[in-house]
């Protein structure tokens, strides 16, 4: 691969990030505006501002690797394609019936609405056929009535058809036969069964996998088919890989098919990228924070990998308890375990009924945005805070906008310092210190409330924002070290570029421990890695493919398996065994309760993972160890000061490795700032990251 | 300024310490149902976290818990400081009980407690409460739809120490495994339970630790004072005055023919409301009795529904609210009346609540919802006893600007989420389901719609027993102010043979034979207003969608669609809708 270079491309909803990486292990960055109405365009600039900066040569660029947020938006803002959905007779109703929880508010609204179904009453149909539990067919369609099914079907003129009919887990006989007839009949329609989306037990779950696999099925795979052109129109010979939702890569022809995987891509990167920072660092157990401007997200990485769950609700509610079931549409995809809440640095202060300072989770976005942009927002918001605090420079921010404290200062006294009778900075030291005991939510969602203490954890702290509230964090939580990447403005992008080729298969198969015969099991897991291997045939060599096994147990009667990983090596007698050895462990890990009570197997999963060349990155050259001088000074609001002190602001472009400096201080980077309190220390290491570490315990 | 600043810090510090109390609770609630071994913990529904002080004020709750767990909790903790001194109590000391004259629910309601300790003494408790597998009585898992006594319900638990500084009542734990079907389950429930208040006793012991008692205390105080505070605020904007509501029960499940009332006077005045419940019958012989903490938890969530609803849950709301429970009614029986179905009476006390506040606020009147329906089926295979318990709802009440959502009656249950999967079902049970279907033209006709019901059909694949219990079948969901009531629901059982046998609306161990169908059906929810006052574009989209026929659009509604059945014929609905206005005139 010498000579070869490598490109991620991430767009967000502002900027999109486009990093190449050299086999020199140099890196080049360009962020340019999304253009949402056409990412491609957005993406084409990226990358003819990349190449040209780099020199490299588009001939030469070896892995070109996409984070999409496309997916979600497409079905957050309800603008998915107009989806036929075909289920077992008795069945049709059970979108609109729906799953939905009333928890906190909605329970005591007596005017609450449930969520619209996402497929209309009118789109749906109904097939007479029936599999029963172990996958035995009770009743085949009749022929005239697949033939009926499908005249009704194309009659409806659907773009796009989700087929899920009972039981199709255990026997997919039935969704194949239908969507073979489908797929005959409507040859340019998107059309998905749930067999195939993600044959897991649990039919509500299913079919809204697969609902919304065929409803973004038709804009996605357009999206990519154009995407490619764009990218063969610069010269760029290799395969679009695209991030799916568990941290790992599918080519782009895979991603058009099964688009669902798609759909947390731009928040797995994220996590991802906080991975292969740890790597760098040596940590391989990190915690990755987020924080953008309308909310902050928190995600786990353990050995090196992402936590990853199988109860992720598409468009769910974040708040103190995470992602809230009932909310939103739950697949059963496994997706990055990321706790989201509305805490960003567009969220919005105000003054509650009962005289409580409240921040979020409304936000005034990237338009208006804060008050302090002077595009029209007149509502006070975190930044606004941080930059009456001082913690932000007036004059450089992202983008080349200025802003103006005047504008922060005044919408703060009129909404928060004025009705609580507050002091303008004791306000704002208020909203700020208020965001952060939000955002630190998020974190516990992901580690306490998953039984991890994050004090065994290092923090990687991203995002424009993030950097500026890192420091108070992590002191909450005692966590020891926090890095903030020299790339934290980028950091996605950089995720892309870490990742392998993956794809994951499930099947659900009931089997109690008793009764379980070792072999069978080693035949469904065979049978899975032989899928794996087939949905990466093409990407390379059989050598370089890598299997991760995983079974769901559970106490038998319990409705809330435990996912264990079983190295491959154990067979017959001896792999049941230790199946249920594990999970007897893990339980025992997860709620302090040992139990004598039998078990049973639920889902056997498998990761096939295929290893690629991945970009090495070169460190910095090991600079002087001098203290650095300030770039400038500012006055900045410390607690512990009792005020506005005169702080030193470096430059973090001119910081080089082996240099310290000790809080209060700040440090302005291209495209964020970390703020280092007192008590606080912060180092430069060889990857240029900003290093902080707790002089003394936080008082 | 220094004193902006000491408010300041306050803010921040109160900020912190109601957000780490919360999530205390959480995280305590998530651990108690993931390893909670009974089959009715389905995400989460029947569990509960809290965290009370030491004078048993609700701090803090899990979000997903109904407020009938919580105020279990918060009656419970008086009975066990009643029993055993808190001077008798030491650092990891758990407690269960759940006797319902003492703050429980019914026996299967364990609750747990265990004392937090600050400077030396117990200074908050923690709490968990789960539907536990089984505990004894005359039926499994507790659904005794037809017991006359607590005795026939289960194992009554007074307050007693489960744990003794750590370590396990060996005694305590073999007596509670003895009195279940399932001892393993119950053992490893009564773990779950004590795994969660360990949780909320770790948090909370950091906290103290943190703060010190007395700031941690006037912290909490502050929480609990501003959530009182919004309360009378929120209160002082319905209108004062005395509003009266009542609902109608169908029956206790043992005499058919006699139906129970609950009435209610709700007083508004500056900053409270008391509800009196005087009128309301006596205590039934059949398990529909709420004991006085359900009683009580009906009354604050009604009340909660006309105030803002993101005002947080715990003793601040309790405290603007007075309640009046006649003893020896429906809603404070003596003891031993039994109180398993006490979801009847709670939910019958929110509904008259409703109806009486809704004259206070029109803007948000409701007409009347249906209920949960539940059936549990049970049996032997292979030697190897099994029992599903399932469940559906009804529609809610049309409201006064909008339909009745379907299917996710009453108001105080928490949705739709609770209810079993159908694979997972089959893959355990044997049975097949036919059927789960929303009903065309169950909810009530009005201006506005009330919820649809639903039916389920359940084919048996082996012999089995089957209890039913639900409510708002004789007397289906009233409509109001010129609504139509809803479509009652049922329950009937279609034998192999043919034959139909219709159920009551309360009944136990009928006997099914393999090839029997189940057929349940829940009914609509009022509607309210007059129905030929529907826009006739929503009749139109109803019956796009299946929820009205064409039939009742026209009889009903008034409304004449076109041939197509796509478009409204204005004409013909203004002509029709004349002569129905001059027919009842």
């Amino acid at each position: 691969m010498k000579g070869r270079s490598f490109i991620g491309v991430d767009v967000g909803g502002t900027f999109t990030d486009v990093v190449l990486g050299d086999s020199d292990g140099d890196v080049f960055v360009a962020k340019v505006p999304t253009t949402p109405a056409d990412p491609r365009s957005g993406i084409e600039r990226g990358l003819r501002e990349v190449l040209a900066a780099s020199g490299a040569s588009p001939a030469r660029v070896g892995r070109l690797v996409h984070g999409t947020t496309r997916a979600t938006n497409v079905i957050l803002e309800r603008k998915g394609a107009r989806t036929a959905f075909v289920a077992t007779a008795g069945f049709g109703d059970m979108l609109e019936l729906g799953r939905e929880a009333r928890v906190e508010a909605d329970r005591y609204d007596l005017l609450f609405e449930k969520p619209a179904p996402p497929v209309e009453p009118a789109l749906t149909f109904e097939l007479d056929e029936r599999i029963d539990a172990r996958g035995r067919v009770v009743r085949a369609p009749a022929p005239d009535a697949v033939e009926a099914l499908v005249r009704r079907v194309a009659a409806a003129a659907p773009e796009a058809v989700a087929i899920c009919l009972l039981h199709a887990f255990a026997n997919p006989t039935h969704e194949q036969l239908v969507a073979a007839a489908l797929r005959d009949a409507l040859p340019d329609r998107f059309v998905v069964a749930s067999s195939e989306a993600w044959p897991e037990i649990r039919e509500y779950e299913r079919a809204l996998t697969t609902v919304m696999c065929a409803s973004v099925g038709p804009e996605m795979s357009a999206y990519l088919a154009g995407l490619e052109s764009t990218v063969r129109a610069l010269g760029i010979p290799c395969p679009i890989e695209v991030m799916d939702s568990s941290g790992g890569v599918l080519s782009a022809s895979l991603a058009a098919r099964l688009p669902i995987h798609t759909v947390e891509s731009g928040g797995a990167a994220g996590v991802v990228a906080a991975g292969m920072i740890g790597e760098l660092e040596g940590e391989r157990a990190v915690i990755s924070f987020d924080m953008g401007g309308t909310t902050a997200k928190a995600g786990v990485v353990r050995g090196g990998r992402p936590d990853v769950t199988h109860g992720f609700h598409v468009g769910g509610i974040a708040s103190l308890a995470g992602r809230k079931g009932g909310h939103g549409f739950p697949v059963r995809i496994p997706v990055v375990d990321i706790a989201e809440i509305g805490a960003g640095g567009g969220s919005i202060a105000w003054v509650d009924a009962g005289g409580a300072l409240r921040v979020g989770p409304q936000s005034a976005g990237a338009e208006p945005g804060p008050a302090c942009y002077g595009r029209g927002g007149t509502e006070p918001t975190v930044t606004d805070a941080n930059l009456v605090l001082g913690y932000l420079n007036p004059e450089a921010l992202a983008g080349g906008v200025c802003l103006s404290p005047q504008r922060s200062a005044a919408a703060l006294e009129r909404a928060v310092a004025g009705p609580l009778g507050l002091s303008l900075e004791d306000a704002a030291r208020g909203v700020h210190e208020i965001a952060n005991i939000n955002m630190a939510a998020s974190i516990r969602v992901v580690t306490v409330q998953r039984g991890i203490d994050p004090r065994d954890f290092s923090l990687v702290a991203f995002g424009g924002a993030g950097p500026m509230h890192i420091a108070r964090l992590a002191q909450s939580f005692s966590i020891p070290r926090t890095i903030v990447p020299w790339s934290a403005g980028v950091a996605s992008a950089m995720g892309l570029l870490s990742a392998d080729l993956s794809v994951d298969h499930v099947r659900t198969q009931l089997m109690d421990e008793a009764d379980a015969d070792g072999h069978a099991i080693e035949e469904i897991f065979a049978e899975l890695e032989s899928r794996g291997v087939a949905a990466l045939a093409g990407e390379g060599a059989r050598n370089r493919l890598a299997f991760s096994r995983r079974v769901d147990v559970q106490y038998k009667g319990q409705a809330f398996p435990l996912t264990v990983e079983i190295a491959d090596t154990a067979s017959g007698p001896e792999l049941v065994a230790t199946l249920a050895e594990s999970f007897r462990r893990r339980y025992h890990d997860s709620y302090g309760i040992d139990l004598s009570l039998p078990t049973q197997f639920v889902n056997f999963r498998v990761r096939t993972t295929h290893v690629v060349d991945k970009l090495v990155l070169r460190p910095a050259e090991p600079g002087n160890s001098e203290p650095p001088e300030p770039a400038a000074e500012r006055p900045a609001y410390f607690a512990e000061r009792g005020g506005s002190v005169a702080t030193p602001v470096y430059a973090w472009a001119e910081l080089v490795p082996g240099q310290r400096l000790a809080g209060p201080a700040i440090i302005e980077g291209p495209d964020t700032t970390v703020v280092v309190p007192p008590g606080c220390e912060a180092a430069i290491d060889r990857w240029r990251s900003v290093n902080l570490t707790s002089a003394a315990p936080a008082t | 300024m220094t004193q902006s600043t000491a408010s300041i810090d306050d803010a921040i510090t109160r900020e912190i310490v109601k957000s780490a109390l919360a999530v205390a609770a959480e995280e305590a609630s998530i651990v108690v149902v993931r390893s909670a071994y009974s089959a009715f913990i389905q995400e989460g529904a029947d569990a509960c976290a809290a965290i009370l002080d030491a004078r048993a004020q609700l701090v803090a709750q899990s979000d997903a818990t109904s407020l009938m767990h919580g105020a279990s909790l918060r009656a419970c903790l008086p009975a066990l400081l009643e029993d055993i001194e808190p001077g008798d109590m030491s650092p990891g000391d758990v407690f269960v009980m759940n006797d319902p004259y003492r703050g429980g629910i019914h026996a299967n309601d364990l609750v747990v407690f265990r004392p937090i300790f600050g400077a030396g003494e117990p200074v908050y408790f923690a709490g968990t409460l789960i539907h536990v597998a089984d505990l004894g009585g005359a039926y499994p898992a507790g659904l005794a739809a037809l017991a006359t006594d607590t005795f026939s319900e289960g194992m009554t638990v007074p307050p007693v120490r489960l744990y003794a500084k750590g370590v396990p009542e060996d005694a305590i734990m073999r007596l509670l495994a003895a009195n279940s079907r399932t001892p393993e389950m119950v053992l490893g429930d009564v773990r779950a339970l004590v795994a969660g208040v360990n949780v909320m006793a770790a948090r909370v012991g950091e906290l103290i630790e943190q703060h010190g008692v007395a700031t941690l205390q006037r912290f909490v105080d502050a929480s609990l004072d501003y959530t009182e505070a919004r309360m009378r605020d929120e209160i002082r904007r319905l209108p004062a005055g005395t509003y009266h509501g009542s609902f109608r029960i169908d029956s206790d499940g043992l005499d058919l023919e006699r139906s129970y009332d609950v009435r209610v006077a709700v007083t508004v005045s500056d900053g409270s409301v008391c509800v009196d419940l005087a009128g309301t019958s006596g205590q039934a012989r059949g398990a529909i009795n709420a004991s006085l903490s359900q009683a009580l938890s009906g009354v604050v969530y009604a009340v909660r529904c006309f105030v803002d609803p993101t005002i947080p849950m715990n003793e601040g709301c309790f405290r603007a609210i007075e309640a009046k429970f006649p003893l020896g009614s429906l809603v404070n029986p003596r003891p031993p009346a039994a109180c398993g179905g006490r979801i009847v009476a709670v939910c019958g006390t929110t509904e008259a609540i409703i109806e009486a506040l809704s004259h206070a606020a029109p803007e948000r009147a409701v007409a009347q919802s249906a209920i949960i329906h539940v059936y549990a089926l049970s049996g032997a295979e292979n030697g190897v006893p099994w029992l599903s318990m399932s469940y559906d709802f009804g529609g809610l009440g049309a409201r006064a600007v909008s339909d009745g959502p379907d299917a996710t009656g009453c108001f105080f249950l928490g949705g739709r989420s609770v209810i079993p999967q159908h694979e997972p079902m089959e893959a355990r049970f044997p049975l097949r389901v036919l059927r789960s279907r929303l009903l065309p033209d169950s909810g009530g006709a009005g201006r506005f719609r009330g919820g649809r019901g639903t039916e389920t059909a359940v084919l048996l694949l082996g012999d089995a027993e089957l209890t039913v219990r639900g409510d708002r079948i004789a007397l289906p969901p009233a409509g109001r102010d010129g609504g139509q009531p809803g479509r009652p629901g049922g329950y009937a059982v279609e034998r192999a043979d043919g034959r139909l046998e219709l159920l009551a609306d309360k009944q136990s161990k009928i006997a099914l034979r393999a090839g029997d169908v189940f057929v349940m059906r829940t009914s609509g929810g009022g509607g309210l207003g007059e129905p030929w006052e529907r826009d006739p574009d929503r009749v139109l989209a109803d019956v796009c969608a299946g929820s009205v026929s064409r039939d009742a659009a026209e009889i009903v509604y008034g409304v004449v669609l076109g041939a197509g059945g796509d478009v409204v014929d204005s004409d013909a609905t203004a002509r029709r809708r004349a002569a129905g206005r001059r027919g009842r005139g």
